[in-house]
């Protein structure tokens, strides 16, 4: 954790982030002091039980939620202490979400879900962007649904669009929270492998918010949270390792 | 284990809901509904309070010989107004209860998984309209004949007369009792969905439909269509009659009313497209086209709401174009001798059944500002979503003025076209045949004229409606925060 390095090379960094809600007798620290940096083009996974504070540590760094104390970097602009247009814009811009359901605007085609956040900056993409996307359309298997709205597409399908919209814009991070919790074995094997080869071939950063430790697995590095705290901090596992890890968790916390 | 977790996570929020039966009173919606039907209690107890005011003055004149003749008359046409009024109500609470329903499919979902009956979920459904009407209409009751009574002292005063009048009488119930039994029918209409509700719905996580699942309703299409080409075959005839006759009007009449009743039983079959052309002129942006969209997702619902103010915009136009194109063929045909008295019993008419019609438009909008609001909280999750991938609060505020400009926008605008439409007609229908009558010449084709003091009512009134009916769905939208949305 302490090993030199510049801000450059993190896509996103948190320092000594407190979140606290209510006060006195009733307050409860969903996070408690945690430092956490993703390094540029790192795939990593945040596990962790409902309640430790992972998405809540998740939501901070991607600019969603503001923290009670501590301090944010996504790529090496500070973001804590920005104003609601900031932050929004900031998001738009250079940050992607993959959520776990509803991700997508009913209203709009898959096409338009993809440019929605260039649409939303109001204009349209580059030609190298568009390049990318075009790119990203083919390789997700898109091309015959561009035109169809989110209810007439297949949970895997609406994922792929999801993800294709948060690589649209090559973002300083993805964030994915639970994005196969909602997926059969198969759409979630597919989601997983698009999210790593976004990580290895085009240097994604991305940080994966899972309670699945097979989803974990495919990760870089997996990061366990609990009780608002980093409790380990790993490289890359394999699904049994995971599993054993929260079952011995589980054992000392029970 | 996950789903586990996850249908306790939801069950949560509504707890108290289940365990305190009547707090479901304090829901968003409920409250219009009340208001809708003291609305419409109030109106219908004035009415006819002045009605048989204006009856016992005239009584009290002893050179009138036919009160009764009135009396009757302004009954029939009072039962009339009183009835589109009703009728626009229902519409709203119909649309009321629908999208309470909407949102509360989780719950009814739920309660269903416990064991309960979708036919008992939507008899609850329907008692809480019975609730809420007889509130609305007890409430409006008496506030309608408080403020009778204070009017009719006023005017008796006014004009030194002493009319025998009762204050009291037993045929007031009769409008508390539709008001209720109105309320009681639309909240039945408006639940229909309940049926539709699977128990299992309170575990998916189902992607929500873009639009309304699209229900047959051949049937009622067909029915619309009908009463709308007949009626205006039926007016036609009139129309042409009244070029020689001054029957044309007793035939032309119920043709207007029958084709203006095929527009409101129709209104899922032009509503819809009429919102899409007028949503295409707002442009290509992203939130131009969510806010477009937005007014077509629910079809049946926008439907309803659109025609409550088409109706009540349009009967208002009616009048009003009636009344200035009558003036003005009076004014052409006889430039000389029209004596003011006649231009005045014109003007008078006019501004008494506008005033009369705008009750209905003012329920109508009532239903606008509270669907528009209730849409809003329908689509929370939507609205957080959208904040996270950098919707701006600016462009959040901007979606909501757009969704209320368009409804408004569309609705006035067709209740404008219809009304200038069956308001010439009714002057045609009227004076036609005079010239030929009086040989002054062939029969007279009536210019339509619009009274500009009207339009610019209109105008005002549209503009203040949609900043309204924006002003409390951008307060509850704005403040949606992504996290709290997407939990």
């Amino acid at each position: 954790m302490t090993t030199p390095m510049t801000d450059g090379d993190y896509a996103a960094r948190a320092e000594q982030l407190t979140k606290t809600y209510g006060d006195g007798e009733n307050a409860v620290h969903a996070l408690d002091g945690v430092s956490l940096a993703v390094r540029r083009g790192e795939f990593v996974a945040i596990m962790g039980p409902s309640g430790s504070g992972k998405s809540t540590l998740m939501h901070m760094m991607a600019g969603l939620d503001a923290p009670t104390s501590g301090r944010v970097w996504l790529g090496s602009q500070q973001i804590t202490g920005l104003s609601d247009h900031e932050l929004t814009v900031l998001r738009r811009r250079r940050v992607g979400f993959v959520f776990q359901s509803f991700n997508l605007v009913p209203t709009l085609t898959a096409r338009e879900n993809i440019l929605l956040p260039f649409d939303l900056d109001g204009r349209r993409p580059s030609s190298s962007e568009q390049a990318r996307i075009d790119h990203l359309v083919h390789a997700l298997g898109l091309v015959e649904r561009v035109h169809h709205r989110p209810d007439q597409l297949s949970g895997g399908q609406q994922q792929r669009v999801a993800i294709a919209r948060a690589l649209a814009t090559a973002p300083d991070l993805v964030f994915a929270d639970e994005p196969t919790g909602n997926l059969d074995s198969r759409s979630s094997r597919e989601v997983l492998t698009l999210l790593r080869t976004a990580s290895r071939e085009f240097g994604q950063s991305i940080a994966m918010v899972t309670h699945d430790p097979v989803a974990a697995s495919r990760a870089d590095r997996v990061v366990f949270v609990g009780d608002g705290r980093i409790v380990a901090d790993k490289p890359a596992q394999t699904a049994e390792q995971i599993s054993a890890f929260m079952l011995r968790a589980e054992g000392v916390t029970a | 284990m996950t789903v586990a977790v996850r249908t306790v996570a939801s069950v949560a929020p509504s707890r108290p809901a289940v365990a305190r039966p009547q707090s479901w009173i304090r829901e968003r919606g409920m409250g219009a509904t009340i208001l809708v039907a003291a609305i419409s209690a109030a109106f219908g107890v004035m009415l006819l309070s002045a009605i048989e005011y204006v009856s016992a003055v005239i009584r009290a004149i002893p050179e009138a010989e036919d009160s009764n003749t009135v009396r009757t008359t302004l009954t029939i046409v009072g039962i009339v107004f009183i009835a589109i009024a009703m009728y626009v109500g229902g519409m709203v609470t119909a649309n009321t209860f629908s999208t309470v329903v909407a949102g509360r499919v989780r719950r009814i979902a739920l309660l269903r998984l416990l064991g309960s009956s979708a036919r008992r979920e939507r008899t609850t459904i329907a008692r809480q309209g019975l609730i809420l009407g007889a509130i609305g209409a007890v409430l409006g009751s008496l506030g309608g004949l408080l403020v009778s009574v204070l009017a009719f002292r006023l005017a008796s005063a006014a004009w030194n007369v002493d009319p025998a009048w009762n204050v009291l009488r037993p045929d007031l119930l009769a409008p508390v009792l539709a008001v209720i039994a109105v309320t009681w029918l639309a909240a039945w209409t408006g639940s229909r969905r309940v049926i539709a509700v699977t128990p299992l719905q309170a575990l998916s996580q189902a992607a929500e439909p873009s639009r309304d699942a699209v229900r047959s309703r051949r049937g009622r299409h067909v029915a619309a269509l009908s009463l709308f080409l007949v009626g205006l075959g039926i007016l036609g005839l009139g129309l042409l009659l009244g070029l020689v006759s001054p029957f044309g009007l007793l035939i032309a009449v119920p043709g207007g009313a029958l084709s203006f009743g095929g527009v409101a039983l129709g209104s899922t079959l032009f509503v819809p497209p009429a919102l899409r052309a007028v949503g295409r002129l707002f442009g290509r942006s992203a939130v131009a086209r969510m806010a477009a969209a937005n007014a077509v997702r629910y079809s049946e619902r926008s439907s309803r709401m659109v025609v409550g103010v088409v109706m009540g915009v349009g009967l208002v136009t009616l009048f009003a174009v009636g009344g200035q194109s009558s003036v003005q063929f009076l004014q052409r045909v006889s430039p000389d001798d029209l004596p003011d008295v006649v231009v005045q019993a014109i003007d008078i008419f006019t501004a008494v059944t506008m005033g009369l019609v705008a009750v209905s438009a003012v329920i109508a909008a009532v239903g606008v500002v509270n669907l528009l609001t209730l849409g809003v909280l329908q689509r929370r999750r939507e609205f957080g979503l959208l904040r996270a991938l950098g919707l701006s609060q600016g462009q959040v505020r901007g979606m909501v003025l757009l969704e209320s400009v368009h409804v408004v926008v569309t609705a006035v605008g067709l209740g404008l076209l219809l009304g200038t439409f069956y308001g010439w007609a009714g002057a045609q229908a009227l004076w036609g045949w005079v010239p030929l009558q009086a040989h002054l010449g062939g029969p007279a084709i009536i210019v339509p004229a619009i009274p500009p003091v009207t339009v610019a009512i209109v105008i005002a009134a549209t503009a203040v409606l949609t900043v309204v009916a924006s002003v409390v769905p951008t307060r509850l939208a704005t403040r949606i925060s992504p996290v709290r949305a997407l939990a």
